[in-house]
């Protein structure tokens, strides 16, 4: 379990790397960079009025209340507001109240808020429960819509940044679903199911928040900023410490968090990968739950299951543990520095330079400012967790997949022949499989591939789909290389059974379609027929709509074969190979099946790979192969009568396993 | 807890249409359409948050103590904030005279801070000094306890999650195989871990919120109806259509919360179905089919959790127009009083007259009370999802297991004289059956092999045995005893099967051997691999036995994974051994040598031995012949070749003369 296999990263990024998965992922906005720019206009939109909130506060207290006339303030007002505050110069304060009220009114319906003070406004958000792990908190993220405001605006503004979210993070994870599906079958050997569905699922939405901090903080932040220090310039210009001391926190929050950032993004990419080791563990035992029940292995996988999960659990609150030491660390400097900005402006109060009105004004202000501050001081910090769910993801999308040339020609009906020639192949780390095969079958042929098991037999009849591609030597169809084919040309001619019988979720009629899209009704029969199906099919009460429901789990080992091997036959295609038809099915199934194998020869190639004598034995040629070569070719006859031949004395023991023979043949 | 154990008595009566176990999965949230009717009323979500409360319970000690500390932080700091809050905006920013208290803990001299003659500029400052260093000094000292028990917070809710999480799963796998065709891998997945971290905002919304929030608020309108009654009543007025307006508003959130769950569980599902059938997907060209089909799901996902977030906010937002307008309102008539400087209700708190201080004193209450009414509706809004969630972890864990253990079952020890099937029948569906009228008996010590075409009912007569099912009529019996009156685990601890279907998991070759039996010896499991004749492959591997293999075993040959198999299930020991076509992968020399080794071993076992190879039948000592879900005919070798136009006769030399033919 130590030796981590070709499929897991490194989970180190470099500060550099980081950049670059950054950037890349931005590079996924670009359909969506018109309804990005609208989302900024949004939030300019909302700073406005935002700016506005502290006013008709302020306006309450020094003019209604105190009674101050308005244009007497302590101070002047900003030449923003000012044109504004003298239109109502004339008004008495029960009128000004009035308007006041209704203004705020107003104020409520479009943007939410009324006032400055948190009970005074609310932000649309649509924000739901999450737990504390990181894959329960990606639906959240995958759906993320959010405003500055709320109200009228602040909801259009939340449903237009949903479904912007919502339309990026498809993008991508219909990017990286499809470039899932382009990995080699080989790909699927090593890699854990479960990974995969973690990534397409809860690793994509770190495309979220690394695109809204990236775009928008810093166009929004550094504007909020630079409005509110005008407004705070012009209404407190002497006493700039309180700006100074508001954008200190830029640095602060900077410095605060720069040092654990590569920390926070190592134990995020951790974090994720525990829970998708968690996520691997649970659907491998519920997708094999009959051998779990079967083999009373509930213990096992329970408790593999529970450490697994606490893992994920732990490694969660680390990352958390990471985002404490960053307030730690910069919560004294910003408590001090908080402290002295209030003191400030407590000070001007007393010394009358302030009204009250003003001192809210102002520590609002204030805290707008410090909270931009800290949101582009903390930017580094604040996109690395999601780097690391970026990094998971690109891994996936750029693992070598079965592209095909762009030059790639298209495979026409097979007319003429198969050829392998000279072929080698070995797995990466080494392993040889297969040495200098050569063979070549013609329409009309039936080949078989005998031998031991282990051999390499059906890694031989994976070469013709392409499933593996040769190390050595070419395989040629028509005489045409197929590497140098389209895959799904290539695909089309050829109709695969494999050995384990793989089935889906719909009904039997729909499974065997599979293999010819464009199937009539009439064809499924007919292919059901020959698989020798038709006759279960028709006893089952839903008929061919039965829902086959998980892995065709209600019906027998045998009968989901046949399933198989109609979805096989009613493709059509010239090619026909088999690894094992018949190991589930009953002599007498199985005689059938190969006449209707015969049959079907007459105009294709039928490849067959099995142990079984009576299936093999009615090829037109059959290649023994042992250790990946191919020790002797022929017809059943000719390869019985080579002295002391390796095929005659593996039959031998086929045969003579049989308690039923006798030497005397006796019935 | 044990795999297989009780679990009936938790069974939620469910008001189905037809309660036959073949419906089971009815109202089961797995449709994808959150169309699914909403079942729940407000009782019952109480009901589901309060069943939570259950889970609390093994973590009660830690509750305890994060209560305690949190209460003892708030209370420490509400009198401190109250007094902070009045020094700062009454006194200092004011310039009124301290009260008594607030000059004894600024530590200023008393008579001169309480009267508003001597009560100057630099006394004022004098206090903010010290109050600006005392309110940093308690938020440096504090935070990092709040922090500590937010922290302690997580910890503790993460523990139930687990447990609940663990329950989950070990319920999962003790319902039965009906049960699991019916539904997808990844919606189990995604209750695993998207539905039952709900859990752990518990917490939050029973306790938490209503305990804070409630009180905050009844405080609040008390206050300022002391002020003035009017606008107490006011504000106590908005509770009542914010009720009735909410109520209106949940139930359409369930239905989208659901169908949000749903859909994106049907995704999860699609997604692991996709990668689970990969072979087939290339080998049949479908990869762009299956990529629109994704797209489709994903879309339909996305759509749902758009709908149900947008209802959410659409409704937060409602609430808060609701009752900030009204809160305006009451500001506004506020504000009128203070102008007017009118006689308050209640001259008790130390004021007669609307003044600016009280005013803000009165704003501040105002806010308090509408935050509390946010707290409440928002943490209400997010209820309603996290009962949806759970609804689908307990629908699942309410499920009863077809197969459980009767409160007076007993454990089975051993089984030492026969296994007897009595007029056993059997069905999936309520049509045909698979078994009818089986009768056979096997003795401990003797092979018996089940022969008959595929679909004859052979696997299923075995999974009988296990108790996967239980029989539609007949009975089975260990020693004369009927298997229902056994543990279910005690059960199967005494049967090893090697599956037709040759399942091993994403783990090394030892673990997979040990699959069954974890504590065995690194010695028993090389005796194992010995006699299913595997130890020769096994030791050509790169890293012999701590060799990984991929997922489903792929890196090995389908012989080689039989014979792990195998090894498996002779690693576990046991009296009785089911081998459903163990050498169907394996070619003729090794099948002699398994067949041959596992002959020895299995003396003084009761094997079964599934097949239709003759060859492997070799050392059965009965046959049984399986023809259409009924026992055809019964016997040895001999016996049954001597019967005149028997069907097993007939297998056979069909089966020679295949074989002749071969061999020729």
């Amino acid at each position: 379990m130590s030796r981590p296999s070709p499929m897991e990263e490194s989970e180190d990024l470099s500060h550099g790397e980081t950049l670059r998965v950054l950037g890349r992922a931005l590079r996924f906005v670009g359909p969506f960079r018109g309804r990005f720019a609208v989302k900024v206009g949004l939030m300019l939109l909302s700073l406005l009025p935002m700016l506005m909130l502290p006013w008709p506060v302020k306006i309450i207290i020094d003019n209604v209340i105190e009674g101050r006339p308005i244009h007497d303030p302590i101070r002047p007002y900003p030449d923003l507001i000012a044109p504004l505050m003298n239109s109502l110069a004339g008004y008495s304060p029960y009128e000004l109240l009035f308007i006041v009220i209704g203004f705020q009114m107003t104020l409520f319906l479009v943007i939410g808020a009324f006032g400055t003070a948190g009970s005074e406004g609310e932000s649309a958000e649509g924000y739901l429960a999450s737990g504390y792990d990181t894959a329960s908190r990606t639906e959240n993220e995958a759906n993320a819509g959010f405003s500055l405001t709320g109200g009228l605006l602040g909801l259009f503004d939340f449903r237009w940044t949903m479904r912007l979210t919502q339309a990026l993070n498809h993008h991508y994870r219909t990017r990286l679903f499809g470039r899932i599906q382009t990995l080699p079958m080989t790909a699927f050997d090593d890699e854990r199911i479960g990974d995969a569905v973690y990534r397409v699922m809860y690793d994509t939405p770190t495309i979220t928040n690394a695109c809204y901090r990236i775009l928008l903080t810093p166009i929004t932040a550094p504007l909020h900023i630079l409005l509110t220090v005008t407004i705070l310039g012009s209404l407190y210009g002497d006493r700039p410490i309180l700006v100074y001391s508001a954008l200190a926190f830029l640095p602060i929050a900077f410095f605060a968090t720069l040092p654990l950032a590569g920390a926070v993004r190592r134990m995020s990419g951790q974090s994720r990968k525990a829970g998708a080791t968690a996520t691997s563990t649970a659907e491998e035992g519920m997708s094999n739950i009959l051998a779990v029940q079967s083999l009373g292995g509930e213990a096992n996988q329970r408790d593999r299951y529970e450490a697994d999960s606490w893992d994920s659990f732990s490694r969660y609150r680390d990352v958390f543990r990471l985002g404490i030491y960053t307030v730690l660390i910069g919560g004294i400097p910003a408590v001090a520095l908080g402290s002295y900005a209030y003191f400030v402006a407590i000070d001007g109060v007393i010394a009358g330079e302030l009204s009250r009105g003003d001192f809210g004004l102002l520590t609002t202000y204030f805290f707008h400012v410090v909270a931009s501050a800290q949101m582009l001081g903390s930017l580094w910090f604040s996109v690395q967790a999601s780097a690391a769910g970026l990094h998971r993801v690109f891994f996936l999308m750029d693992m070598p997949g079965e592209i095909d040339d762009p030059n790639a020609g298209e495979l026409g009906p097979v007319s003429d022949c198969i050829e392998i020639d000279r072929v080698d192949f070995a797995y990466p780390d080494g392993t040889t499989v297969l040495k200098n095969i050569g063979l070549r079958a013609q329409v009309g042929q039936m080949i078989a591939f005998v031998g031991p098991a282990g051999a390499g037999k059906t890694t031989l009849a994976y070469l013709l789909p392409r499933f593996v591609a040769p190390s050595a030597g070419q395989v040629r169809i028509d005489g045409t290389d197929i590497a140098g084919v389209s895959l799904k040309s290539l695909r089309d001619q050829i109709a695969f059974v494999f050995q384990e019988t793989i089935l889906f979720d719909a009904s039997i009629e729909d499974n065997i379609r599979m293999g010819r899209a464009d199937a009539t009704d009439a064809a499924v029969r007919e292919a059901a027929q020959l698989a020798g199906a038709s006759d279960f099919i028709e006893h089952l009460p839903q008929g061919y709509a039965t829902p086959l429901g998980r892995a065709g789990g209600k019906l027998s080992v045998g009968q989901r074969q046949r399933i198989s091997l109609a979805r096989a036959l009613v493709r059509d295609a010239r090619i026909l190979i088999l690894d094992e038809p018949t190991s589930a099915l009953d002599p007498e199934t199985e005689s059938r099946f190969v006449e209707t194998l015969r049959a079907l020869s007459r105009d294709r190639i039928v490849v067959v790979i099995a142990h079984r004598l009576s299936t093999v034995r009615a090829a037109d040629e059959i290649l023994f192969i042992e250790a990946g070569e191919i020790r002797e070719r022929g017809r059943h006859a000719e390869l019985l009568a080579i002295p002391d031949g390796r095929y005659r004395r593996f039959v031998e023991l086929q045969s003579g396993a049989d308690p039923t023979i006798s030497k005397r043949h006796d019935p | 807890m044990a795999p297989g154990t009780i679990r009936n008595e938790k069974a939620k009566p469910k008001p189905m249409a037809s309660a036959t176990p073949n419906n089971e999965l009815q109202g089961l949230s797995h449709l994808g359409d959150g169309g699914a009717d909403d079942r729940l009323r407000m009782r019952l979500i109480f009901r589901i948050l309060v069943r939570c409360l259950a889970l609390l319970v093994p973590v009660r000690k830690h509750v305890l103590l994060l209560f305690t500390g949190f209460g003892t932080l708030s209370l420490l700091l509400l009198p401190l904030g109250l007094l902070f809050v009045d020094t700062l905006w009454t006194r200092v920013l004011q310039g009124n005279p301290m009260l008594e208290i607030e000059a004894e803990f600024f530590r200023v001299p008393i008579e001169t801070a309480t009267r508003a003659e001597s009560f100057g500029p630099e006394l004022r400052r004098l206090v903010a000094e010290r109050l600006v260093i005392w309110a940093a000094i308690l938020s440096v000292a504090l935070a990092p306890l709040f922090i500590g028990l937010y922290y302690y917070q997580i910890w503790i809710l993460q523990r139930v999650n687990q447990k609940l999480r663990v329950d989950l799963l070990s319920h999962l796998q003790s319902l039965s195989l009906r049960f699991h065709s019916d539904t997808t891998v990844g919606d189990a997945v995604y209750r695993l871990t998207q539905d039952s971290a709900m859990v752990t905002q518990l917490v939050q919304v029973l306790v938490l919120t209503p305990l804070t929030a409630i009180p905050q608020f009844i405080y609040s309108v008390v206050v300022i109806g002391l002020f003035a009654p009017a606008l107490g009543l006011i504000l106590f007025g908005v509770v009542i259509p914010s009720l009735i307006a909410g109520a209106w508003f949940s139930q359409r959130m369930r239905t989208r919360f659901r169908g949000a769950r749903e859909t994106n569980a049907a995704l999860t599902g699609r997604i692991q179905e996709t990668l689970a059938g990969i072979k087939v997907i290339k080998a049949y060209g479908a990869e762009s089919a299956e990529a629109i089909s994704f797209g489709r799901a994903s879309l339909k996902a996305f759509d749902a959790a758009f709908r149900a977030r947008n209802l959410y906010a659409v409704y937060s937002m409602s609430m808060f127009w609701l009752f900030g307008s009204v809160a305006l309102f009451v500001t506004a008539l506020g504000t009128v009083e203070v102008m007017q400087q009118t006689e308050l209700a209640a001259t008790a708190l130390g004021f007669t007259i609307w003044n600016l201080g009280l005013y803000n004193y009165f704003k501040a209450r105002l806010g308090g009370s509408v935050e509390s009414l946010k707290d409440v509706f928002r943490t209400w809004g997010r209820a309603q999802d996290i009962a949806i969630g759970l609804d689908r972890v307990f629908e699942v864990m309410d499920h009863a297991p077809e197969i459980s253990d009767r409160p007076d079952a007993i454990r089975l020890e051993g089984v030492h004289k026969d296994i007897r099937f009595s007029k056993v029948g059997f069905s999936y569906q309520n049509d045909r059956p698979v078994l009818s009228d089986v009768n056979l008996t096997a003795r401990v010590g003797t092979i018996t092999a089940l022969v008959g075409p595929t679909g004859s009912g052979k696997s299923t007569l075995m999974a009988l045995l296990l108790r996967l099912f239980d029989p539609s009529s007949g009975k089975i019996e260990i020693d004369g005893v009927a298997l229902p009156n056994f543990q279910v685990e005690s059960l199967r601890e005494m049967v090893s099967i090697a599956l037709q279907e040759n399942v091993l998991f994403g783990n090394t070759v030892r673990e997979n051997i040990r699959f069954a039996n974890p504590r065995a010896s690194d010695q028993q499991v090389r005796e194992a691999a010995r006699i299913a004749c595997a130890n020769d492959f096994i030791e050509e591997l790169p890293d012999g036995f701590d060799t990984l293999l991929g997922e489903r075993g792929s890196k090995l040959s389908s012989g080689q994974r039989q014979r792990l198999s195998i090894a498996r299930a002779v690693l576990k020991d046991t009296p009785i051994l089911i081998l459903d076509e163990p050498t169907a992968a394996l070619d003729a020399a090794t099948e002699q040598r398994v067949l041959q080794s596992l002959g020895q071993w299995g003396q003084g076992r009761a094997v079964f031995l599934i097949t239709h190879r003759l060859s492997t039948i070799r050392q059965a000592d009965q046959i049984v012949f399986l023809e259409n879900g009924t026992v055809a005919e019964t016997g040895s070798h001999d016996t049954l070749m001597k019967m005149p136009g028997g069907a097993y006769r007939a297998l056979v030399k069909a089966e020679r003369l295949a074989a002749e033919a071969a061999a020729r």
